[in-house]
């Protein structure tokens, strides 16, 4: 566009009535240049820097977008067309490119246009040689870029709308972790609420202020009440609704939050080993939210033991933090896609081994797939394990889930979370 | 065993619970007048061999436990010749009085019911609950 009317010359005022010598000739005379200039979809206008910047060229779309006639243009100065504020910054730039004989660009200016309303345009003025080979014309060439702004701004909002609704599924999902984690934790809270009557009733009979089970008594009721608000305090921060919040934290605290969560579903069904790797650098992660995985991931451990016909059998559960380095390309697609993991960076692997039922039999690759469940009709929506998928996405981490590895049946999930270093990705 | 020696010696009273500050609470109350001695078993897989050694009057059992829960303690004992007269209570956060409303839950094996208290318990119906079992009111 720009090269295209670079290369048209010099622009004389010319009378539109008077005809051209040159006509003949082929070269581009006054008026068929001003009508190719009057069909163009770019605002043209041209200056006499000798002249007090007074307009010499109006093309037709120049009068669209202004609201002013050529007729009532040609002749005027900025100052004679336009607010005061407006006229000195387009005079203040039209010296700059006179005397630097240099373009001058505006990517996007946003205009009030009496006939147009809000519009935006792109604007070039470049100087022009007169014959004299002194810079006496200032083009100015302007595009209207009104629609890829909108366009901008739509897929802004709507970027925005999108990752709205996840944290709104991711919301939804949590509640119903919450009604399984209901009864879990009313047995939680209970323990820590009998040994404080237990307490009060061995009180209640009367003490002697040297009985040596005083102590005693009053550290294990102390102990309680502390258990008992952190079991609250847990479920309240788990339940609470929060926006994405990534910052900093050590991912042994927040397994071990996770599984203070579950602690009464582990229980019943199987013994936990834990091994975290030394110097274990710290990840980026929204607490709140990867505890909503840890809770589901650990759920569905539970439940994958739980359908094992060995009930002899001492269930286990492994779970293992070491320092990693992505090796694979990650497949999930993510509209914060700037932030994700990317193959040789330096992570932190969560591993979580069970010795349940293993994977889905032919539908291994489902599993992460909204409303897939194995469970039985009221025992689960399946959304669980797509939005840990989305929680994990968001984080820029990767989740995935395979069978074991190593000869014993159960399923392993394995969780790639980004380190503090490369959180700029 | 007869009134009388009831009186003169304690209620042998094994606890089985793997939360350790109320096993020790408890122990504290029941002992405190002399009427029960109280044994504590915070592993339920011990518990069973445990029993057989100290041969209880009766067992207090948790119903979740980690490892074994309190209905398969509970079938084991039943299951064992020797601890066969020894009365059982599930003492359980799980199982409120509202869902027992006749104060029993099933055990595991044969639907044998179990007497049943919700947690917190009341250290005077606990005490009132075991004489009853062992019909010393």
């Amino acid at each position: 566009m720009f090269s295209y009317c670079r290369g048209m010359g010099n622009i004389e005022q010319t009378d539109s009535s008077s005809g051209s010598a040159d006509q003949k000739s082929g070269v581009l005379d006054g008026s068929r240049a001003r009508r190719i200039l009057d069909s163009l979809p770019l605002a043209v206008f041209g200056k006499d820097a000798a002249n007090e910047f007074r307009f010499v060229l109006w093309n037709r779309k120049q009068e669209e977008i202004t609201g002013i006639s050529q007729e009532e243009a040609l002749g005027k100065t900025d100052f004679d067309l336009f607010p005061q504020e407006d006229a000195e910054a387009f005079r203040k730039a039209d010296e700059a490119v006179i005397a630097d004989g240099e373009a001058f660009e505006i990517p996007e200016e946003k205009i009030d246009s009496p006939t147009q309303g809000v519009i935006w345009l792109r604007t070039l003025k470049t100087a022009l040689e007169a014959r004299t080979g002194k810079c006496r014309w200032l083009l100015g060439i302007c595009e209207d870029i009104t629609a890829q702004k909108l366009a901008a701004g739509e897929l802004e909002r709507t970027s925005e709308a999108l990752q709205a609704t996840q944290l709104q599924l991711i919301q939804a999902e949590k509640m119903e972790s919450i009604g399984r984690l209901a009864a879990g934790v009313a047995h939680e809270v209970k323990n820590p609420l009998s040994l404080m009557s237990m307490g009060l009733d061995y009180l209640k009979e009367g003490i002697k202020p040297d009985d040596p089970n005083l102590p005693v008594l009053l550290g294990e009721m102390s102990d309680a009440l502390e258990r008992a608000d952190k079991i609250v305090r847990g479920l309240l921060d788990f339940s609470s609704d929060r926006g994405l919040d990534l910052a900093e934290s050590d991912l042994a605290s927040l397994v071990e939050r996770g599984l203070h969560l579950v602690r009464y579903e582990l229980k019943k069904s199987c013994v936990v080993d834990i091994d975290v790797e030394e110097d274990l650098p710290l990840v980026i992660a929204d607490q709140g939210k990867f505890e909503q995985v840890l809770v589901n991931v650990l759920t569905n451990a539970v439940h994958a033991v739980e359908a094992c016909d060995e009930v002899e059998a001492a269930h286990r559960l492994e779970l293992r933090m070491e320092k990693a380095v992505v090796d694979f390309e990650m497949a999930d697609e993510d509209i914060l896609g700037h932030r994700r993991l990317r193959i040789g960076d330096p992570a932190v692997l969560l591993r979580l081994r069970d010795t349940g039922s293993g994977l889905p039999e032919g539908n291994a690759d489902k599993v992460f797939d909204p409303f897939f469940t194995t469970k039985d009709t009221g025992q689960g929506t399946g959304l669980g394990l797509s939005v840990v998928r989305k929680i994990i996405s968001l984080h820029g981490g990767h989740i995935s889930l395979r069978a074991r590895g190593d000869g014993l049946r159960g399923a392993e999930v394995r969780i790639f979370l980004r380190t503090a270093v490369n959180r700029c990705g | 065993m007869d009134m009388l020696e009831n009186e003169k010696t304690p209620i042998k009273v094994m606890l089985v619970d793997d939360e350790q500050g109320l096993t020790t609470l408890t122990k504290l109350n029941l002992e405190r007048d002399g009427e029960f001695i109280v044994a504590v078993e915070n592993d339920p897989l011990k518990a069973v061999d445990r029993a057989r050694v100290l041969q209880p009057d009766i067992i207090v059992l948790d119903m979740v436990m980690p490892g074994m829960d309190g209905g398969d303690v509970a079938a084991r004992v039943r299951n064992t010749p020797e601890l066969a007269n020894v009365k059982l209570i599930i003492l359980t956060a799980l199982v409120s009085q509202a869902e027992a409303p006749d104060g029993t839950v099933p055990i595991a094996v044969g639907g044998d019911r179990c007497r049943a208290l919700a947690k917190p318990v009341k250290i005077e119906l606990l005490r009132q609950t075991i004489l009853e079992e062992l019909n010393l009111v």
